[in-house]
């Protein structure tokens, strides 16, 4: 075996570089959640579980279904193109990425009325603040990636026995709403 | 294999009584102030007398590698092949587990209720630190800003605040420490034994130990014990006078 | 030099158009910290995105192939390569200038503090320079051994041609250039004075400089997680043949451990930067006299910031072993024994960070728990020098210089850590904390443990990534002199700090000045000598002679290949048959190639020997 053969043995192989590359993100995202975990732990440090009486409670729960919802439909762009179904995997990606601006304009309505109500000068809005605008953040990452692999995936890039960027965005996705599955009870039940 | 442990063992036994004799007749301590320096100064002798075994013994294996265990030929040769000893490697556990035990109960938990236990007291002086000047408030209203006057004898409980950012009220003197913390009122306690002041010591001050900018190394103010009389007089004058 | 140069190009296209943006949004100055917030962030994907990032992200994501640079020669190194070696070089050579620029700073800080008053700066630029100190040196040691040895010679060590994501471990190399300029330009913003642990509030009141210590830390965290987790999967998916974990090189374990750590807690530094960013910026009140909670920055920062000096030292654990067994001609003592440790380090050291807090004013009930746990941490850190002891153990030492420094690690290393007893007992440390007994203890350690394990790995490897030898003589010399003058200067100011004179300031009472005069001479003599090292290492690069694949005799994978390494580092898949260590077995044999070519027939006859 010569050394070329051996360095494309590693990173074209097949079943190797995915192994990886699912670790990798498996470790990425365990990094993000002590990441979110720093910011949680602030949050009852500062305040506890004070919360005022002015959150809408009605859009925020509008809103945190719409991004559950979207995590559905984000696992049927990945089964879609598990099936090498091009059209149904666009189309799957299309109303991901709309719920996640659905998403995004109530939360812009919440910061907005946040800041009229318990604006960031306050303990409890420096930590509504800080988390909502980290899970944005998060929020328009995960747009952003799921734009490139619909872009990607229409010109033909991935097919059904080789989706990795697809499958690994949508499980970015996954832990997107996971946080805020986290963050939802800690700003407006707890 | 057996050989080693003699030489190695007179190292050891030779560096700790060495250390221990060192520890007893040097002391690298400033002079005590108040019960609570007599406290830590043990805390700190006892963790020295208990530190010395461990470094002798890492010390007699260090000097023995250089003499006893160099590869004087250059032969290049493979030592012998030990890959462990479960006896000695349990044995070891057992020993540094049972210091560190130790060392957590006697200077460890003793020291801590010694310091910071019993929260009585016989007066009380509320330090404000902002930056960077101390102000001192008695118990009766007076205020001060050119220095501490403390009663010798006396349990006093320093109630600590700050305006701005983190400071830290440090008597040397006194071996006590806490942070200035705005928006919350910390405590320390301190029994001051003889009376003195800067003069006698450089230690007698306070020193505020959390950087806060740019004066930071020159927030201190002298602390003069006196008497418990002159210190009621002191304050009482003060009151007049303010 | 190609992609660097159209790197700054579009960094500082990035950096102005940020402000400008910012400025004709807001319509406040160039240097508001929100517009230098937007200029560092475009400035920095500019410099990414020029230093070949396009070539090695962009272009996937529009659907072409990916390329990297495939350079020869020196060119390499000042382009985009994926290569784990040059990378590794690259950490190298960039932390060392760090380091002299952090010793450096010190230099400054120690003539200043040689007698009491002010002399060569005020007391404010001092708090700053031994804040720029801290930081850089900090900077250096979190990333120094795992950065540029853990990325040279742990793919080699597990017989894998390079890391699990090579493009990730290339971009993860190109953010540390912007945080040394970031931290280094802070100046120009005023400086940050408030320490390396940047305390709020005053991290929220002081110069703007601080904001670029912020961003350019975050930037370093992410430096930190994405090297972490890339050295994690390469060591769990790219093990070759044979190697199981029982079998791996103990400065791997290290390695190992030291990103299990570091990918978990970083953020935390992260975090609580991102707290105060927005409370200079974004008008939140955490740190705020009236309404935040003082203790707050202090439980996120020490979070990080404790695991962070075992981050620090883990790797140096790694070399330090690896080194006494190969000089000692013996096996590792206790080799399981010693991984459990390892791992137990790390558990253990993310529950212990509020040694740091026992004078903040945080309750007086947690002050017993975290001083029960910081002292069993001394446990696990005992059975590494159990081990370093085991193996020494009637050994046939060769002391040549990596030797030598490694001994001065284990003396220096040894009084850190009981100095760290002292600090750990709560009774000692109301008195201690912020004195520099603290600051020697954390010398004896970072500097101890952590540089001199640098140093110690640089001549190990030298031979290996050169190809030449080192002089020895000069090695020798350096050896003992770094560790003499190092003691000389940190052995007084425990003297200093347990008699009343307090860390980070520019003046002292008379009282302390014999001791700080003695610091501050033997330190100037501690700088000269790294113009030793320094020179050596030049020197020896060019004209040392030819080292050969294993002057050491050594047993791990990355010595049975020729030096350096070939671009794949194997010329056919070693598989692992037996221990790293088994020094003194008769015909034990650690790999195997299958493809056996001449050279590599040599060395395993040597190596049996
Ligand atoms: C590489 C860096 C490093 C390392 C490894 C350590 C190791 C340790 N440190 Fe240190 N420390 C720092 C870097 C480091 N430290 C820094 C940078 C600071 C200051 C930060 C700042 O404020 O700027 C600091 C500050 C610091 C403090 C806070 C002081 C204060 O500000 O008030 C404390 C308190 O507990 C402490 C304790 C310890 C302990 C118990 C260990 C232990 O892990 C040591 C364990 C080792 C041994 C004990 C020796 C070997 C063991 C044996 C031979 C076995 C037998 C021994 C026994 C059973 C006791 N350190
Ligand atoms: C890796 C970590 C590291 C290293 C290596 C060092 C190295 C040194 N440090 Fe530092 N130090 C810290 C980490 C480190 N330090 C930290 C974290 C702090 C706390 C900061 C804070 O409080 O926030 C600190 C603080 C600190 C203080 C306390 C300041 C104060 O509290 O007021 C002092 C004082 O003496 C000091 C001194 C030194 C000295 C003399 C060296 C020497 O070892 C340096 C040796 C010299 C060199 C390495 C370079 C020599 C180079 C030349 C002479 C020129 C050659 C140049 C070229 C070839 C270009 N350091
Ligand atoms: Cu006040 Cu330092
Ligand atoms: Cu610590």
């Amino acid at each position: 075996m010569t050394a070329d053969t051996m360095h494309s043995e590693y990173h074209q192989d097949t079943a190797f570089q995915p192994r990886a590359n699912r670790l990798g993100l498996w470790f990425f995202i365990m990094s993000e959640c002590f990441l979110f975990g720093a910011f949680l732990s602030a949050r009852y440090f500062t305040t506890g579980t004070f919360r005022p009486e002015e959150l809408n409670q009605k859009l925020a729960l509008a809103i945190t279904i719409v991004l559950l919802a979207s995590s559905i439909s984000a696992y049927l762009a990945e089964a879609s193109m598990a099936h090498n179904e091009r059209k149904r995997f666009a189309l799957w990606t299309t109303v991901t990425i709309g719920m996640a601006g659905i998403f995004l304009i109530g939360v812009a309505i919440e910061l907005y009325e946040a800041t009229l109500h318990y604006p960031p000068g306050t303990p409890y809005g420096s930590a509504y603040f800080m988390l909502i605008g980290l899970h944005a953040f998060h929020v328009i990452t995960g747009m952003v990636g799921l734009f490139i692999v619909l872009f990607l995936g229409m010109r033909g890039r991935f097919g059904s026995d080789n989706y990795w960027g697809v499958e690994g965005v949508v499980k970015y996705w996954h832990f997107v709403d996971l946080a805020w599955v986290l963050i939802y009870p800690t700003l407006y039940l707890f | 294999m057996r050989k080693s442990w003699i030489p190695v063992g007179i190292l050891w036994l030779s560096y700790s009584v060495l250390m221990m004799f060192a520890v007893a007749n040097f002391s690298w301590l400033p002079a005590e102030w108040s019960e609570e320096a007599h406290v830590v100064d043990s805390a700190m002798l006892l963790l020295q007398y208990l530190g010395a075994p461990v470094m002798a013994l890492v010390l007699a294996v260090m000097t023995w590698s250089v003499i006893g265990w160099r590869d004087k030929g250059a032969t290049r040769q493979d030592g012998e092949n030990i890959h462990g000893h479960r006896g000695i490697v349990t044995g070891w556990l057992i020993i540094t587990s049972l210091l560190a035990i130790y060392v957590v109960i006697n200077p460890g938990f003793v020291g801590l209720a010694e310091i910071r236990g019993e929260p009585s007291s016989d007066h009380v002086i509320t330090l404000h630190g902002q930056q960077f000047a101390w102000s001192v408030e008695y118990e009766n209203g007076a205020t001060a800003l050119d220095e501490l006057v403390v009663p010798a004898d006396a349990r006093v409980r320093y109630d600590v605040m700050s305006a701005d950012v983190l400071h830290s009220f440090w008597i040397p003197a006194f071996r006590i420490k806490i942070d200035a913390v705005p928006g919350l009122t910390t405590q320390a306690y301190a029994t001051a034994t003889r009376e003195g002041s800067m003069n006698d010591d450089v230690n007698l001050r306070i020193q505020c130990a959390e950087l806060c900018g740019p004066g930071h190394a020159r927030m201190a103010l002298p602390v003069r014990v006196v008497s418990e009389q002159e210190f009621l007089t002191y304050i009482d004058n003060l009151k007049a006078g303010g | 030099m190609k992609y660097v140069a159209r790197g700054l190009v579009l960094a500082v296209t990035g950096y102005l158009s940020g402000v400008a943006l910012t400025v004709i949004i807001n319509g406040n100055g160039a240097t508001d910290e929100l517009a230098v917030i937007a200029g560092y962030v475009l400035a920095l994907i500019g410099w990414l995105a020029g230093v070949g990032g396009i070539e090695a992200f962009g272009r996937q994501w529009i659907g072409k192939t990916p390329k990297v640079s495939e350079s020869q020669g020196w060119k390499r190194y000042f382009e985009f390569s994926i290569d784990h070696k040059v990378i590794g070089i690259q950490y190298g050579v960039t932390l060392i200038s760090v380091l002299l620029i952090g010793g450096l700073s010190a230099m400054i800080m120690r003539i200043e503090l040689a007698s009491p008053g002010m002399g060569v700066v005020d007391l404010d630029d001092f708090n700053k320079i031994v804040s720029m100190h801290g930081i850089l040196m900090v900077a250096v040691a979190v990333a120094g051994v795992i950065g540029a040895f853990g990325n040279y010679v742990i793919p080699i060590q597990i017989g894998a041609a390079d890391m699990a994501f090579p493009r990730l471990n290339a971009l993860a190399y190109w953010l540390l250039p912007p945080v040394a300029v970031g931290l280094l330009g802070a100046p120009f913003l005023g400086a940050f004075n408030a320490g390396w642990t940047s305390y709020a509030p005053l991290s929220v009141t002081n110069d703007s400089g601080q904001i670029l210590f912020n961003l350019a830390i975050i930037t370093f965290g992410l430096v930190s997680i994405l090297g972490a987790l890339n050295i994690l999967v390469t060591v769990i998916t790219m093990r070759a043949p044979g190697m199981t974990w029982g079998r791996l090189p103990i400065f791997t374990w290290a390695g190992f451990a030291t990103s299990l750590l570091a990918f978990t807690v970083t953020q935390f530094f992260a975090a609580a930067l991102v707290l105060v960013t927005m409370d200079r910026v974004a008008g939140t009140a955490f740190f705020s006299p009236d309404v935040g909670t003082g203790l707050l920055y202090e439980h996120i920062f020490w979070f990080y910031s404790h695991p962070a000096v075992y981050i620090m030292v883990l790797p140096g654990f790694g070399v330090i072993l690896e080194l006494v067994t190969t000089f000692a001609r013996k096996p590792l003592f206790a080799y399981k024994a010693v991984v459990a440790a390892l791992l137990s380090i790390v558990g253990l050291s993310v529950v212990v960070w509020a040694h740091h807090m026992f004078t903040s004013g945080m309750a007086d009930f947690l002050h017993g728990p975290f001083m029960i746990l910081t002292e069993a941490i001394s446990i696990p850190t005992g059975i590494i020098f159990l081990s370093i002891i085991g193996t020494l153990w009637q050994g046939r030492l060769w002391f040549r210089t990596p030797l030598i420094v490694a001994f001065g690690w284990l003396f220096n290393f040894l009084i850190g850590g009981i100095t760290g007893i002292f600090l750990a007992d709560v009774a000692t440390d109301i008195h201690l904390h912020d004195t520099y007994f603290v600051v020697a203890h954390f010398h004896y350690t970072i500097v101890g443990g952590a540089i001199f394990a640098l140093l110690a790995a640089t001549f190990y490897w030298f031979p290996k990534i050169t190809g030449r030898m080192y002089n020895e003589t000069a090695g020798r010399i350096f050896g003992i002199w770094v560790t003499l003058a190092f003691n000389a200067t940190f052995i007084p100011l425990f003297w200093a700090g347990m008699n009343g004179m307090n860390r980070r300031v520019g003046d002292y009472p008379a009282a302390f000045e014999g001791a700080n005069k003695f610091a501050s001479v033997s330190a100037l003599i501690l700088g000269a000598s790294f113009l030793l090292f320094v020179g050596n290492l030049l020197y020896s690069a060019i004209r040392g002679p030819k080292a050969g694949p294993n002057p050491w005799n050594a047993r791990t994978l990355e010595w049975l290949v020729e030096s350096p390494p070939s671009q794949h580092n194997f010329h056919s898949q070693p598989r692992i048959v037996g221990h790293p260590y088994d020094y003194g077995v008769e015909g034990s044999i650690h790999a195997h190639f299958p493809d056996e070519e001449p050279h590599a027939e040599e060395q395993r006859e040597e190596v049996t020997v």
